[in-house]
């Protein structure tokens, strides 16, 4: 049985090793390449120019990682105590909002944090720019809130709150519920069944939210552009420009992709090894 | 015994929830706006629904990513799910590998994961074109296609692809928790293997497949980037049209239909859950009462059957009617020729498409691009074979120098007469064998007089400290180098390097003093409209459409000089449609399509006639002058003109230079 299925999977390995496995190696090739089509290793040696836009890139995806994880997981625990009903619209709404291209929700949030925009409105209209004035002894006209590394990161959390949201909850709702009532059985506080039992079987769904947010995460360009104001470069933005933007270099492009690719994939299988075993706890 | 939430942590949900929706409801308000601002509100009206309607551009990119959506999902999920079985009978070790082979889109930057597949589509093809080359030659029963090029095909693979991990990622982990056995009993029980699989298997792993075909759809409608590199010249999808827009503006069209779509949505899933909880409803009901009886029994039995098949119908008729709709309203005839070009987005009305297609039968496939530069990588990596592309002066003399263009017949274009001598053998063309000219104008500083002390005139105001904070500054090397230079006096076309170092250094120094609120492209519609921004450096063209939102903004020539521009349309090399695109060039250069043109997007045509008759012309639709002022700065008189330079394309050595100061400037 088990062998005969496992032919089942011979299709989708032939797709992967076209269409999956065959652009890697050209990128592969392609960083290794210089303009002229000799092998070198110059787009590597360039590397160190960069370590801070490496830096700041992963800096501001573990921030909002984070941020989505504190969020994301409080979220999906309730989710799973409500009802059934509740349960499948709160999903739907989650999902819902992505069917509005990113672009176009990521320009909304520029109208609502602008100096001149909703929220500073609202600020003003309610009195709270004119009490920080006479309480700072400042004169300020707007809280500035668009253009911060802040905002990038409220994008980042914007854009990528979902992708936590579902995995974890998708592990929580189906948590055997007897493991929860036998550690409160046997004298656990709601704290403790939290922190021995619900969160190390939630481990699963933790991860791979994880890696679903941080990923995008750490690799986006329009939301550094639209809301960081474009003046601090993350790694999305460095690679889109040696792609698409005005330093086309697909060589160099491809070598700071490969070593960005490394890093999270060396990143992942850490992140992974340390989780294997909560895995099997979860398929006892 | 579940515990409920406290209110508390109830009124957290809810937060989350407004959180996820604010921007999105502030999206729908602005699709009902009367005036073309995603910022300020000047009324309510419904016709930006309606030009939506008769936009054929934007209901062909929405045909498209519904169609490839469907498609990829259905194949995806069936394909995935299968090969999430194979996965999982699979021994450990194996199928660690396949898994991390499986998660590689996952994991990678989507840019890369589309320059990837573009390099390999690309290269796929040359090995093929020389294949079907000796084939065709050896035999003639079958004839290959010799040329290959990107489309339909490759975007729908790509979608595929990058959806396959998201089905087998939600359907592993319910075949991990479906007892093994079960199959095994089934089929000692007599079932043969297809039973089991269709009756105990199946079902288990149900709710998975589900949520994976959801997931996997919605990021294909979501997908902008991957698309962008593998869908060629013919056929772009929504996202892809939205992100082309961003060089000059978004309109609220687009605001529109996502409202649509979401709609749609909403109301699909909606009755989808509505369904499913009355189903669950019944099934509770039936299994509080053990002892029913069988006239009851036969009535919930009957009940669930009557709900059941209804909301799929019901999505899959809303999914069909939508692509029909969409389909209709961009359908053409397969066999019917066509020109691909390719411009920047809201740079062209609209009607000027529909009428050529009436007038020649030519079906013109229209794809936008947000910068030059965007349109060079485009050529180069082999993602846009188009036919016909708009790029601006300095770019245009690069893909000459780099055998990019083709000559054009201009016997074919007898409309080229039209345009003025002034516009005729330009610097990036001296002999004019490659052009047309588009459309021109004047780069300057658009500024607000509420929020400045005096009149702006001079470049300095782009690094002085009095309005820190406030300006906004170019985000593309060419045009914000330019301003650096013109203040300093220098050349903007020069390629000494100290003279360039020295503008970094002013443009850094005025950066780190906090002088730049932001770096933008077209957001600085919505900065300079909406009061959040003082200064920016713009087009003149794009100043005009801002005006109309709001009256307190001014622009002004700096009297330093500045940077003139002409986008001309050029055929490219080997372009595969030739005659139909000098056609479409032929086409555009007409007095009465420059007329329209100028009227939409306020940029100065090329064309003499329709360049001194504009006045005429906007007076006869709108019964009333055209301020002299206004008509000013849409077409720079010749002592502006004579104050502005033309960039040249810059040598090898020089470009690279920018690319290292600006990557630097962002550092």
């Amino acid at each position: 049985m088990r062998n005969k299925l496992s032919r089942l999977s011979i299709p989708y390995v032939v797709w992967m090793a076209f269409f999956v496995v065959a652009p890697i190696i050209m990128v592969v090739i392609y960083a290794f390449s210089s303009a002229e089509g000799g092998f070198t290793w110059d787009n590597f040696a360039q590397m160190g120019t960069y370590a801070v836009v490496f830096g700041r890139s992963f800096k501001l995806a573990l921030i909002a990682t984070a941020i989505c994880l504190l969020i994301g997981y409080p979220v999906s625990y309730m989710m799973s105590k409500e009802g059934p009903r509740f349960q499948r619209l709160a999903m739907v709404l989650i999902m819902l909002p992505m069917w509005i291209n990113f672009l176009l929700r990521t320009y909304s949030w520029m109208s609502i944090l602008d100096n001149n925009g909703l929220l500073n409105n609202l600020f003003r209209s309610i009195g709270l720019i004119d009490l920080y004035n006479n309480i700072f002894g400042t004169n300020i006209q707007y809280f500035q809130m668009l253009n911060t590394q802040g905002a990038v990161v409220l994008g980042m959390v914007y854009n990528y709150l979902p992708f936590m949201i579902l995995p974890i909850y998708s592990v929580i709702v189906k948590l055997d519920h007897s493991l929860v009532e036998a550690a409160r059985d046997l004298g656990s506080d709601t704290f403790t069944v939290f922190r021995r039992v619900i969160l190390p079987l939630s481990f699963p769904g933790i991860l791979s939210g994880i890696t679903m947010v941080f990923v995008p995460s750490v690799s986006t360009f329009a939301i550094s552009k639209m809301l960081g104001g474009g003046t601090d470069l993350m790694l999305g933005d460095l690679i889109e420009q040696q792609f698409l933007g005005g330093a086309y270099n697909p060589q160099l492009g491809a070598a700071i992709a490969l070593v960005m690719m490394v890093i999270v994939v060396v990143c992942m299988v850490v992140m992974n090894r340390f989780g294997e075993g909560e895995e099997q706890a979860v398929m006892l | 015994m579940k515990k409920r939430n406290s209110a508390f942590n109830r009124t957290f949900t809810v937060l989350v929830f407004l959180f996820l929706y604010l921007p999105i409801f502030l999206l729908i308000v602005f699709s009902f706006n009367q005036g073309n601002s995603n910022t300020v509100w000047t009324g309510f009206s419904l016709h930006w629904y309606k030009e939506l309607f008769s936009d054929r551009l934007i209901m062909r990119s929405v045909y498209t990513t519904l169609l490839v959506s469907v498609l990829a999902t259905a194949i995806a999920t069936f394909a995935g799910t299968f090969a999430a079985i194979g996965f999982y009978s699979l021994r450990r070790r194996k199928r660690a590998v396949l898994n991390t082979v499986n998660n590689i889109p996952m994991m990678n930057a989507d840019i890369v994961t589309g320059v990837a597949m573009c390099l390999f589509f690309v290269a796929f093809f040359g090995l093929w074109g020389s294949f079907a080359q000796w084939f065709n030659g050896i035999q003639s029963l079958i004839v290959l296609p010799e040329r290959l090029t990107l489309g339909f095909g490759t975007l729908l693979i790509a979608h595929i692809t990058f959806n396959i991990p998201y089905v087998i990622l939600s359907v592993g982990p319910k075949l991990r928790q479906m007892d093994r056995n079960l199959i095994d009993a089934a089929q000692d029980l007599g079932c043969t293997w297809f039973q089991a699989f269709f009756k105990v298997m199946l079902p288990e792993i149900k709710p998975g497949i589900v949520s994976g075909a959801l997931t996997a759809f919605t990021m294909s409608v979501d997908d902008f980037i991957i698309s962008y590199f593998t869908a060629g010249s013919s056929s772009s999808t929504l996202a892809m049209t939205i992100y082309g827009m961003t060089k000059k503006r978004v309109t609220p069209e687009i605001n529109a239909i996502s409202t649509l779509l979401f709609v749609v949505v909403l109301l699909l899933l909606v009755i989808t859950n509505v369904r499913e909880s009355r189903q669950e409803q019944l099934e509770q009901r039936r299994k509080k009462l053990p002892t029913v009886t069988a006239a009851e029994a036969a009535q919930f039995a009957r009940k669930s059957r009557n709900l059941g098949p209804l909301p799929k119908i019901a999505g899959a008729a809303a999914i069909c009617v939508l692509l029909i709709v969409t389909g209709v309203a961009a359908s053409h005839n397969a066999a019917q020729p066509v020109v691909n070009v390719c411009s920047w987005g809201e740079y062209i009305d609209e009607d000027l498409i529909t009428q050529f297609e009436e007038q020649t039968g030519i079906m013109v496939n229209y794809q936008t691009v947000e910068s030059n530069e965007a349109l060079y990588s485009l050529l180069k990596s082999g993602a846009g074979d188009y036919d016909v592309v708009v790029p601006s002066d300095y770019m245009i003399s690069q893909l000459i120098e780099e055998g990019m263009l083709e000559k054009l017949n201009y016997s074919n274009i007898p409309n080229f007469a039209l345009i003025g001598d002034q516009f005729k053998n330009l610097p990036y063309d001296p002999l004019n064998e490659y052009t047309v000219p588009y459309a021109w104008g004047t780069v300057g500083i658009i500024y607000n007089t509420t929020m400045v002390d005096e009149p702006i005139s001079s470049w300095s105001a782009m690094f002085s400290d009095d309005y820190a904070g406030n300006v906004l500054m170019f985000r593309n090397s060419r045009d914000a180098m330019a301003t650096a230079l013109l203040y300093l006096g220098y050349s903007i076309n020069t390629t000494d390097e100290s003279q360039l170092r020295e503008a970094y250094e002013l443009l850094s120094d005025a950066k780190s003093r906090g002088v730049y609120q932001a770096f933008v492209m077209d957001e600085v519609f919505q900065k300079l409209e909406g009061g959040n921004a003082a200064i920016g450096a713009y087009y003149a063209g794009d100043y005009l459409t801002m005006l109309e939102n709001n009256e307190d903004l001014a622009f002004v020539v700096p009297e330093e000089g500045s940077n003139w521009f002409v986008d001309a349309m050029c055929v490219l090399k080997d372009a595969p449609h030739r005659d139909e695109a000098e056609a479409w060039i032929n086409f555009i250069a007409s007095t009465e399509a420059n007329l329209a043109n100028m009227d939409f997007i306020w940029y100065a045509s090329p064309n003499t006639a329709a360049l001194e008759g504009y006045p005429d012309y906007y007076y006869e639709n709108y019964g009333e002058e055209l301020a002299p002022e206004i008509y000013e700065i849409m077409a720079a008189n010749e002592e502006t003109l004579s104050r502005c330079q033309m960039y040249v394309s810059l040598p090898y050595e020089t470009r690279a230079l920018y690319n290292d100061l600006w990557i630097q400037l962002g550092i």
